[in-house]
């Protein structure tokens, strides 16, 4: 092996080892190795929930820079944030600790802020605001849970055969099945007729479908008041079954002119648009669940955080895992 | 002292000065052993001094005592005004010792054997160390050896590669660690020829640690006799051909005696 | 107790070797054809060895973790698994093992064969120190290569990896998610501290090494002696030292 090719050897050797070096740095950081540093913003917290150097910034969910340093200062303690050069960040953004996974992996989250307006500087403040705990969030989630199952559970008795006379629905069922026969043999009688008429059947039936009868009808326009006295009886009779109903006979009778059921149905529809007015009104913790918009939002949030936390777990698991084996070996 | 004006060999002169060296009650143990006991020797200057003696007498430990390769258990050895023991030393004084295998570098040829230490020293540049490499191999006839690697050489070839390497560092003070052992009497006799031109030539001191009397009584100018770790005797090399002691007698010349009773068994 | 101080003894000694060889560091630059020579054979020659061996071991990372996230419907964190394994732990500590059974055991045996025969003596007497010509070069040499080798493992770990993932039955995630979970989970930090791992372990093998090859007293037969000494040495010092770089790393 003479001198020079050994050179030359170990000279591509080592070149080769620089560039692979460099193109692992470059596909796992997108050249952030070699990329100018960026600029420094201040973040001061009353508590900063584990947040440490090297945790991410992050606008709307994209790395945007990085921890650099935290620091206790009288009264708060602060966190040097380095951002990439090239993002923008307005001054009424608003930074706050975001828990990544239920873990404790934590990441700074920062708000778009107005678009448009003053840009944060090198070395200025960012404004911030403190951020629930996790664990007080779940316990909120507790008691709201709590509350919602007894509203349910009072909507159910009202609506079910619980209270006074049987619920509502409990009696127009009543209602329904006592009548079904009666109903179901007046819904035949008028299918009857209608057939009947199709037909050419009965007088009616054989003046609509029975051209030669049209030139009988006019001719004979005597048994036409005939019929019409005939129909005057029909009138009179049909006429009796009405005063009939008034006078509170039979069941359809009895539901519309028995006082005491009119009153209960009366007071059961009075609670029912009661509930829903209150409802509407934002009353009680189903009203505030349905039309309070803050809470509502508050929920969104939590979910929201809920799933983010699972999708962290399910991210860091592999490493997490390692780690807390390594912790537990020493 | 100067250099014969016609010579077989020509050498690079020394640097500076020569050195004697003094050893004062050296004492040296490996464990509980006592390798050496009391050592008190005085090399003048010049000279070429002869330790003597039956192996594992402890001649090659006082060598690298000499050549601060060992750190004495008590008492002290010096070079010149300098502690031999201290690493500074080096610096200020050449010291080159042959060892008795060679000790070359078996990762580098001939010439870049000869040439590591001018090299190293950054003495010259690359024209000049191949003249002065070229030149001590020239004078221990080398030149056909340059470029092969130490394990392709025999080991007289290798003791003179060794010398020739001592050469090239100009030496101070030479030491040699039995430089005619395992020679056929030829180059045994090259080799003692070698030693003492290259002091006739250069004035440089040489301690020479061997059991070969031919060496000893014909260029020594003083021989100390080594025996269990202690200095028998000292003196002209002329005392030695007829020592009093019977211990250096015994061992200068001894008697070869086929009909010792301690062979009985083997008959 | 004599044990113990053999070993403080051992630990001072390697300390001294590497302030007396750092102490020459200014004449590397005039050493420059034996700090490449060093750089060849630590660096060039292992490379073979190392992208094979690498290749296999995120292979049969890939496999076992496929295996065993399947029961967790986690297999879409193999990339991440490998990935992280690779560049943090297995890619340095292979590398580093790989280096002491074939660099540093090749280093204590030639130097202790130089011992043995007199060659450090013989430079000594030169008034070369061995440090300066010896340990040095290898030093930095181990240095320059330690991060190139380490940074092969873990590309060779991740491709073998997203080989098994793809085209193994009962895993089957492309290699697509397979990088993009392994990109999206891995900082720039964890390269740079598997880097950082690969080189004080292979700084300390070759130290070591070094250390144990000119300390060799005897004949040949102790060469081997030596070189036995300084593997288990370096195994047992990458893995302990594997613990506390690696705590200190990720708390420091």
């Amino acid at each position: 092996m003479n001198n020079t090719s050994q050179t030359i050897r170990v000279g591509l050797f080592f070149l080769l080892g620089l560039a692979l070096a460099w193109i692992t740095f470059e596909s796992l950081n997108g050249g952030h190795l070699f990329k100018p540093r960026g600029y420094t913003l201040v973040a001061g917290f009353a508590n900063l929930k584990g947040l440490k150097t090297g945790d991410e910034v992050r606008m709307a969910g994209v790395k945007v820079g990085a921890v650099q340093l935290t620091r206790l200062a009288p009264n708060r303690v602060e966190a040097l944030l380095t951002i990439e050069p090239g993002v923008q960040i307005p001054a009424d953004a608003v930074a706050s600790v975001e828990q990544s996974s239920l873990l404790g992996s934590n990441y700074l989250g920062v708000t778009f802020g107005t678009p448009g307006g003053p840009l944060l500087k090198d070395g200025e403040e960012i404004k911030t605001k403190p951020t629930v705990d996790m664990s007080e969030v779940i316990s909120q989630l507790g008691t709201l849970g709590s509350k919602l199952e007894q509203v349910i559970g009072e909507i159910g008795k009202s609506m079910g055969t619980g209270g006074e006379g049987g619920g509502i629905f409990s009696r127009i069922d009543k209602l329904v099945t006592d009548n079904g026969p009666k109903l179901t043999e007046s819904i035949s009688n008028l299918q009857d007729i209608t057939a009947k008429i199709k037909n050419g059947e009965g007088s009616m039936g054989k003046l609509i479908n029975d051209p030669k009868l049209h030139d009988e009808l006019l001719a004979g326009v005597s048994e036409i008041k005939l019929a019409a006295a005939d129909a005057r009886s029909f009138m009179s009779d049909t006429k009796g079954i009405v005063a009939d109903v008034k006078s509170g006979k039979g069941t359809l009778g009895v539901l519309l002119y028995d006082d005491a059921t009119a009153t209960s149905i009366k007071v059961k529809a009075k609670n029912l648009r009661e509930l829903s007015d209150k409802i509407n009104g934002g009353q009680g913790t189903l009203g505030k669940l349905l039309a309070d918009d803050t809470m509502y939002r508050d929920l969104q949030g939590v979910m929201k955080k809920a799933d983010r936390a699972l999708d962290g777990m399910g991210d860091s698991g592999p490493i997490t895992a390692v780690g807390v084996v390594a912790g537990a070996l020493f | 002292m100067t250099a014969p004006a016609a010579s077989s060999y020509t050498a690079s002169p020394f640097v500076g000065r020569t050195f004697g060296v003094t050893v004062a009650g050296l004492n040296k143990n490996f464990g509980r052993t006592a390798v050496l006991k009391d050592i008190n020797l005085e090399v003048k200057p010049g000279e070429i001094f002869c330790i003597m003696g039956p192996s594992g007498s402890g001649k090659t430990v006082l060598l690298k005592h000499i050549a601060g390769l060992e750190h004495a258990t008590s008492g002290e050895v010096r070079i010149g005004e300098f502690d031999a023991a201290d690493p500074e030393t080096r610096n200020k004084v050449h010291l080159a010792l042959v060892f008795q295998a060679g000790a070359l570098f078996n990762s580098l040829s001939v010439y870049d054997n000869l040439a590591l230490y001018p090299r190293e020293h950054r003495q010259c540049n690359e024209a000049g160390i191949r003249e002065r490499v070229l030149h001590a191999l020239s004078i221990l006839s080398l030149e056909k050896a340059a470029n092969k690697f130490p394990s392709d050489l025999s080991g007289g070839m290798k003791k003179r590669v060794a010398i020739a390497r001592a050469l090239v560092m100009e030496p101070q003070l030479l030491l040699y660690d039995e430089p005619t052992s395992e020679l056929d009497p030829v180059m045994s006799a090259t080799l003692t020829e070698i030693i003492a031109t290259l002091r006739e030539q250069t004035a440089v001191t040489s301690i020479v640690v061997t059991h070969d009397r031919d060496l000893a009584f014909n260029i020594a100018d003083r021989v100390a006799f080594m025996m269990d770790g202690r200095i028998q005797g000292v003196g002209p090399r002329a005392d030695f051909k007829t020592p009093a002691d019977p211990v250096i007698a015994n061992f200068l010349n001894p008697v070869i005696d086929l009909k010792n009773p301690r062979f009985k068994q083997l008959e | 107790m004599n044990h113990l101080t053999a070993i403080f003894g051992h630990i001072g000694g390697t300390l001294l070797l590497l302030v007396s060889s750092v102490k020459f560091i200014g004449t590397l630059p005039r050493q420059r054809a034996r700090f490449i020579e060093q750089c060849y054979l630590i660096g060039y020659t292992s490379l073979p060895i190392v992208t094979i061996l690498s290749f296999f071991i995120g292979s049969v990372l890939a496999l076992q973790s496929g295996y065993s996230m399947e029961n967790f419907g986690a297999k879409q964190f193999i990339g991440t698994l490998v990935g992280l394994t690779m560049a943090r732990e297995l890619g340095p500590v292979m590398v580093a093992i790989l280096i002491a059974g074939r660099v540093g055991s090749a280093v204590t045996a030639e130097l202790a064969s130089m011992k043995v025969y007199q060659e450090i003596d013989a430079l000594t007497t030169m008034n070369i120190p061995p440090e300066r010509m010896l340990v040095l070069p290898r030093l930095a040499a181990i240095l320059v290569m330690m991060p190139v080798l380490a940074i092969i493992a873990n590309l060779c770990g991740w491709y073998g990896g997203a080989l098994v993932c793809q085209y193994t039955h009962s895993i089957s995630v492309d290699s697509e998610s397979y990088f993009i979970a392994l990109k999206t989970y891995m900082k720039p930090k964890d390269i740079i501290d598997g880097l950082v791992k690969a080189e004080v372990f292979g700084f300390v093998i070759i130290l070591v090494c070094c250390y144990i090859g000119l300390n060799t007293r005897g004949g040949p037969r102790e060469i081997g002696a030596s070189v036995t000494k300084a593997v288990v040495a370096s195994l047992i010092l990458i893995l302990v030292l594997d613990y506390f770089v690696t705590k200190a790393l990720l708390f420091a």
